[in-house]
Parts: structure tokens; sequence; C-alpha cells
């Protein structure tokens, strides 16, 4: 049943695979854009390490032509230096800022960071370790073309390895510049003896000379980018895979919760067909009951009925057989009187037989009350009746006392009074007569039994002992009307119990019973 | 004076037998069913202008009478001021313990068994006329 009610649910297998394949697109277009963005994030970091040493050489650049030139050419006018005293080591700012690059590398190399390659490039270099490469030329050019455009940026390989590439137009020439770039004849001697080929002479104000030109290495920067990326895409992919178990899991327990709630829906069901059934059982029960109580009453008033009707006509019988012969017995011959006793011996064994079948209807009705009855006390009392009924009787009652059940006390005592009445009877002929009553365990249950010594009878018949109006014995071997055993088996089936007899011919007979 | 109550001729001779067996002379007077037994105690229907200051020593009364039963008769009795104290026999066939109960309920004296053995029914009779004609004092009349 639970196959049955998944399949009707949805497949879930093809449903998580479309999950899957759904998670693990937008994992990747998510985890694109994070690369894309972290590459950003990369480069304008580099881009910002670029600009921080460009600063600080512009801060430089400033330095020595805002504050020591001055100073310079003032000395000189007042004399203090010679008209033709020039060094680039304390005048030239691009040296100056060169060297001090240079030796800001050898501090990176110390401190295990890649160098950053610099280069003033232009065009006409003074110096020819500022010759522009042809790319650098390229830019010169471009950025003297469109003044607008404020720098450049590449990224380009240089063996196996990533470089951010930055080009920014050096100052646009100025007149004072002129003062060692315009011509030659203008500049200081000093410098024109030091410089002495064209190079960098002869710049036009207005035109961007040089580049700074300036490589810093991306290794790192990748690293980080990687690290990022690897990072957040790791946190990316383990939210997607909870995102997916998750997913998951709703899904098993809603699989689960609609299986609960078939199962739960199945079990009302049955609940409300064992209701039903029960309600239907309960009614015919009830039917039931009704009817055999109409059924006991009609037998109740038929029994009594018959306690009337048939004993009436017995009395009128016995009691004119009587009358005759004790009116008329003198008229009457020995045949004519013993055919009255005959009459009146009828009388009496039919009186007999209908106060056994009253009582086997009456016992086998009305309620069972149950109580704590003392068995051996009850024995007592019968043997101790029977004794007194036939005193000339020698019988060897047996008697295990403290025997106690629980039952209806009238109705086990008729169960008693034909039990141990008939062991009673049956013992009329044998010597030494012995009745027993006691208990037996057989198979861990408790077994009462009555046994007696007397007539017994044939195991053959013993299942026809318990039929109302059986008997074994001729009426004159032993007087009886057959009812009473079939009183005790219903009274003993009524309290729940069984009963069985064994027994032999000539050897006595057992009745075990259980209460 | 003993009231029969008996609708069964034959027992009827038979008790009248038992009482004359046992010696028991009273006169006997004999109602059919249940409303001869009131009329004639209440001296009304056929016994009416009875001299309702004989009255019987004991009734003697069946309980499955045609018309009123011996019951309904007992009851009635005993809801008479005047025949409130009168000493009455149940006599039935019914071994009935209900019968029985009731009869002793609505306040019979006796409650005895016909049994089909006649000589115990002599006996029987023998022992009720010992007792309620001989034994026992009569209530006292009741004027009314
Ligand atoms: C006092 C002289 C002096 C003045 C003024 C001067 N420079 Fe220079 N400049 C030099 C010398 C000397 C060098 C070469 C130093 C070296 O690298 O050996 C040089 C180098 C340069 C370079 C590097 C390329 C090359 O030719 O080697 C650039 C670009 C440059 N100067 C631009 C300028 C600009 C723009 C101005 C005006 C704002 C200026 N200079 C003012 C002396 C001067």
């Amino acid at each position: 049943m639970g196959a049955e009610s998944r399949s009707s649910v949805s497949p879930p297998g093809r449903r998580y695979w479309k999950i899957a394949v759904v998670v693990l697109g937008v994992t990747f277009v998510v985890a694109a854009g994070l690369y894309h963005l972290a590459r950003l994030y990369v480069l304008n970091e580099a881009e910002r390490n670029i600009q921080a040493v460009l600063l600080v050489h512009k801060g430089t650049h400033r330095y020595i032509q805002e504050v020591m030139h001055p100073v310079f050419y003032k000395l000189r006018a007042e004399g203090l230096a010679a008209d033709t005293f020039y060094a680039p080591e304390i005048f030239s700012s691009s040296f100056i800022v060169r060297n001090q690059h240079k030796a800001y590398n050898e501090e990176r190399k110390a401190a295990g960071l890649e160098e950053i390659y610099y280069k003033m490039a232009a065009f006409n270099p003074r110096n020819s370790v500022n010759k522009a490469d042809a790319l650098e030329e390229k830019l010169i050019r471009m950025f003297n073309e469109n003044k607008e455009v404020k720098d450049y940026r590449e990224i380009v390989r240089i063996g196996d390895k990533d470089y951010l590439f930055v080009a920014l137009p050096f100052l646009v020439n100025q007149e004072r510049c002129m003062k060692c770039h315009g011509n030659r004849e203008d500049a200081p001697l000093g410098l024109q003896a030091l410089y002495p080929g064209l190079g960098g002479f002869n710049e036009k104000a207005g035109e961007i000379r040089a580049i700074e030109s300036i490589r810093a290495p991306l290794e790192e920067q990748y690293f980080l980018l990687y690290i990022v990326f690897a990072s957040s895409f790791a946190g990316l992919l383990a939210l997607a895979g909870l995102l997916f178990f998750n997913a998951r899991l709703r899904g098993m327990v809603r699989t689960r919760t609609h299986e609960l709630e078939q199962e739960v829906a199945e079990r009302r069901r049955a609940e409300e067909e064992v209701r039903q059934t029960n309600e239907e059982l309960e009614n015919r029960v009830e039917e039931r009951t009704a009817r055999i109580a109409a059924a006991n009453k009609e037998l109740d008033s038929f029994a009594y009925s018959v306690s009337h009707d048939l004993r009436a006509p017995l009395r009128g019988i016995d009691g004119f057989s009587l009358a005759l012969l004790e009116d008329y017995g003198a008229q009457l011959d020995d045949t004519a009187k013993g055919y009255l006793g005959r009459v009146r011996a009828g009388c009496l064994r039919m009186g007999e037989l209908i106060d056994d079948m009253l009582q086997l209807s009456r016992l086998s009705r009305g309620e069972i009350h149950r109580q704590e009855v003392d068995l051996s006390g009850m024995a007592e009392e019968i043997a101790e009746e029977l004794r007194r009924g036939a005193p000339a009787r020698r019988v060897a009652f047996e008697i295990t006392p403290g025997i106690r059940v629980f039952g209806d006390a009238i109705l086990l005592r008729a169960v008693l009074d034909n039990l141990l009445g008939n062991a009673w009877k049956f013992t009329a002929k044998t010597e030494e007569a012995r009745i027993t009553f006691g208990r037996e365990e057989e198979s861990g249950k408790d077994l009462l039994f009555v046994r007696d010594n007397g007539a017994g009878f044939d195991m053959a018949y013993a299942d026809k002992l318990f039929g109302a109006f059986q008997r074994l014995h001729s009426f004159q071997e032993f007087a009886g009307t057959g009812i009473g055993l079939a009183t005790v088996q219903r009274i003993i089936h009524r309290h729940g119990g069984a009963i069985r007899a064994e027994g032999e011919v000539g050897q006595g007979a057992t009745f075990y019973f259980s209460v | 004076m003993i009231l029969l109550v008996e609708d069964n001729p034959d027992d009827e001779a038979l008790t009248l037998r038992a009482l004359k067996k046992n010696n028991i002379l009273n006169e006997v007077v004999v109602a059919r069913d249940g409303v001869e037994a009131l009329d004639f105690l209440f001296g009304e229907g056929g016994h009416a202008g009875r001299d309702l200051a004989l009255m019987p020593e004991v009734v003697l009364l069946d309980i499955n009478l045609p018309r009123i039963n011996g019951l309904e008769v007992l009851e009635k009795i005993r809801a008479n001021e005047r025949t409130r104290l009168l000493p009455v026999v149940i006599l039935t066939t019914s071994n009935e313990e209900r019968d029985k109960l009731r009869s002793y309920t609505l306040g019979a004296n006796s409650f005895v068994r016909k049994p089909v053995d006649f000589l115990q029914f002599s006996e029987a009779i023998r022992q009720l006329g010992l007792y309620w004609l001989v034994l026992n004092q009569s209530p006292p009349l009741v004027k009314v």
C-alpha cells in the first residue's frame, strides 16, 4: 500500500533531479557573477596599489620642483652656486624618482614582494633608460592626440604571469620646463655638459613628452581572487547543497506526511468499519437477546402450565387409585391391588419427571449470581441429608475440605445434589460403598471430581451420559429420570466450565468438572 | 366451617376425602372459582343475604382459578376489614418460587404444594387441619 500511495503523489526521483539541475544552474550563474565581481574587486585593488605608488612619485616630483628648485635658483642668483653647476642627482625629479623607485623595489624584494615595474617613458628621452618601448610610444602619441584621456590600463602577460599595466600621461610641458628641455643653448651649462646629445631638448610647451608606465604583478591579487572566489563558491555550493537537501527533506516530509495522512484515513476507515460492525453485532445481539428473552418467557409460562396441568391429573389418578385401594380394597384381589400399585408408581415417576424437567428448564435459564461458594461444606450437607434419608445404608464419604469456587450457590448446589445423589444411588448395591469429593490437578488446571465405587458405566456410552432422558441403567436397577446429568452439564457450561465422566461397569464412576 | 376454593372436581373430591379420612368433620363450603369465593365471603351475588357472622375457620385456596385467580382472592380478603384476619392456606400444584413468595407477601398463612402422591397430600391436610382447626385460636369475628 505504501509504494502505491507514494507513486500516486509524484515520482520523487525525477523531481529531485529537476531540483538538482536547477540548483546547479543557479549556482553556476551566481558563481559566474561572483567571479566577475571578485575580478573587478581584485583589479581595483591592484590599481589602487599602483595609484598609491604614483601618488608618492607625484609628491616627490612636486617637492623637487616646487621646493628644491626655487631654493637652488635663489642660491645661484645670490652667487652662492656657480652658474654652471648642475647635478641630476639633486636637480632632476625624474632622475630622483627613478632611483627612489629603484630603492623602493629593492625594499620590496627584501620584503619578499615582486618588483613593480616603473618607467618615465619618453619619446625623446634625455636619459636613454627612459626610452619608451613600442607600446609606450604609441600611448604617448595617443595621449597627445586625445588630451581628455587620462589613463590607460591593460592586463598583459609576460612569461607565465599576468600584470596590470597602467599608463598615465606625464605633466604637459610648461614654460618653466623649457629652461632645461627647450633649446640646448638655453639650458644650464652644467646640464648641457652632462647631456651632450639632443635627447630631452627641443620640446614644445603644451605637449606631453612622457608617460608614467607602471606594471604591477597580479599574482598576489589573483591569489586573493582565487581565495575570495573559492570560498564564496564553496559557501554557495554548501548553501545550494543545503537548499537541495532542504528540498529533499521537505519532499520526504511531504511524502511521509501524505503517507501518514493516508494511514490515518485508512485507520479511520477501519475504525469506522469496526464501529459499524460492532453496532450491527450489538443490534443483532440485542435482537437475539430480546428473542431469547421472549422465548424464555414463553418457556417459563409453558413450564408453569406444565407443572400445573400435567400434575393435576396425575394427582387425580394417584388419589383415586389410593381411594380405590383404601375404600374398596376388600373387594379387590391381589392382582387388582398390584395393578393399582403400578398405576400409583407410574404417577409418582411421572411426577418426578415433571419436577426434574422443570428444574432443568429453571436452572438453565435465569441469571448466574456469582459468589464464593464453599463446595466442601455443601458436599458435607448433602452427604448428611442422604445418610438421613437412608439411615440403614453404610457409605463412606471422603470429602476434601476447603474446596471453594466462584459461582452461583443455588446452581452449584444442584450440581453436587445430582452428582452425589447419583453416586449414592449407584452404590446402593455395592458393599463398602465409598463416595469421594475432591480436587485434582490436570495440566496446570484444578479439576474437581465426584467418585464412587458403584455400578459404573460402559465408557462406550460416556458421551450419552449427559443427554436429557438418557439412562444407562434400567429403571428396575436404579430409579431415575435421566435428567440430572443433563442439568449438571448445563449448569457447568453456564459457568464456563466443562464436565466429563470416566467409568467402568462394576468399577464405579468418576465425574470430573471445572467451574 | 372450611371454605375450599377449588375448580378441579378431582382435587375437590380428593381434598374432601382427605379431610374426612383425617376426621376433620367441619362443614366444607366449596367455591368453584374466585368470584364465587368472594361472593360467599362478602355475602354477595349468589350468596347475597348470607349470615355474615358465620365465617370459615380456614380458607383453602387454589391459585389457578377461573375468572379471579387465587392470589387476587387473597388480596381482596386481606383488603377487606371483615376478612382481614381470616387464616388462608394456599393449596396449589405450583412449586414456583414466585407463587410462594407472592402468596406470603399478600398475607397467606401457609403455602402447601399439592403433591402427586396422595398419601403425602393427605398427610399435609391432616397437619393443616390439626393446626388451623384445632390448635389455632380463631381470630375474633369482626363486626362491621
Ligand atoms: C633644471 C632643469 C630642468 C628643468 C626645469 C626641467 N627638467 Fe626635465 N629633465 C632634466 C634633466 C637633467 C633630465 C634627465 C635626468 C635623467 O634622467 O638623467 C630631465 C628628464 C626629464 C624627463 C624624462 C625623460 C628624459 O628626457 O630623460 C621628463 C619627462 C622631463 N624631464 C619632463 C620635464 C617637465 C614636464 C618639466 C617642466 C615641468 C621639466 N622636465 C623641467 C632637467 C630639467
